[in-house]
């Protein structure tokens, strides 16, 4: 059977690894190319990068830092951040990506993913979506690194970008990034259930219960996870075992 | 929690599982380690191992050695079995306890054997302590990583290719297998040794004063120079099966090894974990963390080799585990942090299902009779605590964020990120 | 030496990276010529059928590749779409002819259950069918990394090296003497992934 997957989700600024809280206050937590090396030797199923460098001249290090990784770390990469053109993606994928996740260009120009699934193939697109509640109540997606609110709610959003061509969705919930407060389930279960591409949830994973819960009642095929391995001394593969004994199929990493 | 029907324990140990039995997967790995491995082919390996690099360089092996009764037991074994010329290696994380000291100038002495050792940068591990506390719940970084990566950085300097560690991984979690047998290396390193944090990272994450030169004890050498030495580093317990008792009997008799107190550990397992004097307050971390101890874990492994029944383990834990160690207060002045300090970091560490208890409420250990001894605290600058520092509050744009956060009081950092 | 078959189809570094690792020297090669001084041949890919296959026979590789794998005997791995390539015929946009080195079709997956997604993408347990030295050392069990929405069905039951369950058994490796190929992708597939290119290496020339 196919197993169920879990990613840390690694932020890169101008070459370090950080993370924070709702997508603000960020901290130091390593370098990324050893941080890879450590999730490669703690099993983990893949690595996902996201590039928050704000200014573009420092992006050529992003690029380095995928060769650096690919030298060792025998296992699929999910790259984003910032990606808004073919070209952008060809060059990721060159370095050693295998699969680029896109968010707000895709809101910008639909086409975009359309061109970029057709050429490269869906399964190396991923799309990503953050969304939060917004002064109403209201679930909505939001784009440039959760400033700016799309009038879209991410279950429709889900349905289009699975029609433009995405392999994959990456579903946020900005609210709860960084809280450990636990995955917001509810959505995670309304699009993983809807949509027929695999669904990666992230957002508020504290405990090795919430990532149960992730798999169980969200019916995620991935859960995407910073703070528990960043802030705790869990591991994936300490995670593998807890999950494995909890009757879900994971893999224990070799 | 759940508890191993047979060991008893619990589900708060890292890397446990448990079998339709519900048996933990460290009984069934001992299971494996006593019925399923041919331990004469095993030792005949060893022999061709040793034969192959026998004589070739300055010395045979290297054994990394901190004196506590696997290192001990490993040099022992290897000199006077197998005859070799070592060079056996201290990694000194600074809190060798008397008795421990004076047992490593015996047994060096009544084996001959040529000796390194090295002290890191005290200012420096005092800061490492305090990070990868307040990261991981786990102050002793500096030690996980200098003990597996300095010896492997003299394996390299002194071109001594093959590496003698002590009793293997899978003897208490599933990292790896018996059946499997584990290399002592990078890979092993980065799964289950350096609490996910390596040098480079630590760098980051301290307050600029430390360089990457200060770090470099605590390095893992690069694959490509250990490569060119053409390293093995492997465990001699994945070639004799390991039977610690037995092992304190023989150097006990042999070259006259002396067990000390332990914090928190009944009188009969004075063997274990003697070298340092913080462990005591490691084991009291992991009580509050996980919900048991050293005695749960001693006693594990007592059950699973038939020296104890499951009520003798119940009324051992039920006496000694769980109390605040004397020695908390000696911990708390060398990294100048109070008492709340401490409990508010901790608390971030809990392992759910267990849960946190009101530490004031905990009976108070006896202090060791060689606690006065220590050394006492020296005075450095850097005393305040400074939990996880913010680097800057930008968002994914990298613009400034004035948003409020609302699960976010900007200032407890400790606190917020609990498990 | 190995020898990477660079055919405009996909990125090659990581398979490149995983062989230097194990220590191998590697040449990507583009030039069907090359491949006169390679001891071993891997053929990566990713994309759709008939352009690979197209891609191929533009540079002139097809007679190349029969001469040096087939007749010669030069141990050759194939991965991921460079395994589907080696079928008779492929189904992928239009019915398209392939290497026809391993006798059978490549078909989409045909999944009934609504759980299952097309790609399938991730991990998923092989179970090793015959004796097949790429196979040495791994159990059956082992975890291998997959991304694909065909798969090939194989004529002849005994050129099956490793199978493979996502809502029907597939094949998830094959073997033909000196020919080898696997569905997943050993160079993402960690340590089980870095076995099976260790055997590779060490299959007799």
């Amino acid at each position: 059977m196919l197993k169920k997957r879990l990613i840390p989700k690694l932020l890169l600024m101008e070459g370090r690894t950080v993370k924070g809280v709702a997508f603000g206050n960020l901290r130091d937590v390593g370098n990324p190319v050893t941080n890879a090396r450590i999730y490669n030797a703690q099993g983990a199923d893949e690595l996902i990068f996201l590039d928050i460098t704000a200014s573009q001249e420092k992006r050529g290090i992003l690029y380095d830092i995928i060769a650096q990784t690919a030298e060792e770390c025998f296992m699929p990469f999910t790259v984003g951040g910032g990606v808004r053109t073919l070209d952008d993606v060809r060059r990721l994928l060159l370095a050693g990506a295998d699969k680029v996740s896109v968010n707000t260009a895709v809101v910008e120009n639909p086409d975009f993913m359309r061109e970029a699934a057709n050429r490269f193939g869906r399964q190396c697109m991923v799309g990503a979506i953050d969304y939060r509640q917004d002064d109403n109540g209201e679930y909505r997606v939001f784009t440039h690194g959760g400033t700016v609110q799309i009038d879209k709610d991410p279950l429709t959003w889900a349905f289009e970008l699975q029609e433009l061509g995405v392999g994959e969705i990456l579903l946020t919930s900005i609210d709860r990034d960084g809280t450990n407060q636990g995955l917001d389930l509810e959505i995670t279960r309304e699009i993983a259930d809807a949509v027929d591409v695999p669904v990666i949830a992230s957002g508020g994973v504290g405990t090795l219960a919430h990532l149960a819960e992730g798999f169980k009642e969200g019916h995620a095929a991935a859960l995407a996870v910073g703070s528990l391995f960043h802030f705790t001394d869990q591991s994936p593969i300490k995670c593998q075992f807890y999950l494995k004994g909890e009757g879900i199929d994971v893999r224990i990493g070799q | 929690m759940k508890i191993c029907s047979r060991c008893m324990t619990p589900e708060t140990h890292e890397t446990i599982m448990y079998d339709e039995q519900g048996v933990c997967n460290v009984c069934r790995q001992h299971e494996v380690k006593k019925e399923k491995i041919d331990w004469s082919s095993r030792l005949q390996d060893l022999e061709v191992l040793i034969d192959q690099y026998r004589g070739k360089f300055d010395y045979d092996c290297l054994i990394p050695f901190s004196g506590g009764k696997d290192s001990t037991y490993a040099v022992y074994k290897l000199v006077t079995d197998y005859k070799v010329k070592p060079l056996v290696v201290s990694f000194d994380h600074g809190f060798l306890r008397p008795q421990t000291l004076e047992n490593n100038t015996r047994t060096l002495r009544k084996l001959g054997v040529d000796f390194l050792k090295f002290t890191p940068n005290w200012h420096v591990v005092r800061k490492i302590m305090l990070e990868s506390f307040i990261r991981k719940g786990d102050f002793c970084w500096h030690c996980h990583t200098g003990i597996f990566a300095y010896p492997m950085q003299v394996a390299v300097k002194h071109n001594v290719p093959l590496i003698f560690w002590g009793e293997p991984s899978a003897e208490y979690t599933s990292y790896y297998s018996y059946d499997n047998p584990e290399e002592v290396d990078e890979k092993r390193f980065n799964r289950c040794t350096n609490l996910g944090i390596t040098a480079e990272d630590m760098q980051g994450m301290l307050d600029g004063s430390v360089s990457m030169r200060d770090l470099a004890p605590f390095m893992y050498p690069k694959l490509k120079d250990l490569r060119k030495v053409g390293y093995r580093s492997v465990c001699l317990g994945s070639y004799i099966p390991w039977d610690v008792k037995k092992h304190v009997e023989i150097i006990t008799r042999e070259i006259g090894w002396q067990g000390d107190d332990v914090e928190g550990v009944p009188p009969g397992y004075r063997y274990e974990k003697v070298e340092c004097m913080l462990q005591g307050v490691r084991d009291y971390c992991k009580f509050l963390k996980r919900g048991y101890a050293r005695v749960s874990h001693l006693s594990s492994i007592d059950i699973r080799n038939n020296r104890m029944g499951k009520d003798e383990a119940e009324r051992l834990v039920a006496q000694y585990e769980g109390k605040r160690p004397a020695s908390l207060d000696y911990f708390l002045s060398l990294l100048g942090i109070s008492e709340e300090e401490f409990n508010e970091i901790i608390k971030t560490h809990v392992v759910s299902p267990n849960e946190w208890r009101e530490t004031s409420l905990l009976p108070m250990g006896d202090m060791l009779p060689d606690q006065p001894l220590w050394p006492k605290a020296v005075e450095v600058s850097q005393a305040k605590i400074c939990p996880l520092k913010v680097i800057g509050d930008k968002n994914l744009q990298g613009e400034e964020n004035d948003r409020d956060h609302r699960l976010w009081d900007g200032k407890s950092a400790v606190g917020a990120e609990s498990l | 030496m190995i020898a990477i078959i660079d055919y405009g189809m996909g990125n090659l570094l990581s398979v490149r990276k995983a062989f230097e690792y194990l220590g191998e020297e590697t040449i990507v090669i583009s030039d069907p010529q090359q491949l006169q001084e390679a001891s071993r041949v891997v053929l990566p890919g990713v994309g759709s059928f008939p352009d690979a296959i197209m891609a191929l026979s533009a540079k002139g590789w097809l007679d190349v590749l029969q001469r040096q794998i087939v007749e010669a005997g030069k141990p050759f791995l194939g991965i991921c779409l460079g395994m589907q390539l080696l079928a008779d015929e492929g189904e992928e946009n239009y019915p398209c002819k392939g290497l026809g080195w391993i006798k059978g079709k490549v078909k989409r997956f045909l999944l009934t259950d609504k759980g299952l997604k097309i790609p399938q993408v991730g991990w998923n347990e092989i179970r090793p069918t015959g004796n097949s030295p790429l196979f040495q050392k791994i159990r059956e069990g082992d975890t291998f990394y997959f991304v694909h929405s065909y798969h090939l069905v194989c004529g002849d039951e005994k050129d099956i090296a490793a199978k493979c369950h996502y809502g029907e058994d597939f094949v998830a490796a094959v073997q033909k003497d000196n020919i080898f190929a696997t569905q997943f992708h050993p160079e993402k597939s960690q340590d089980n992934g870095i076995k099976i290119l260790k055997n590779f290496i060490e299959l007799k020339a």
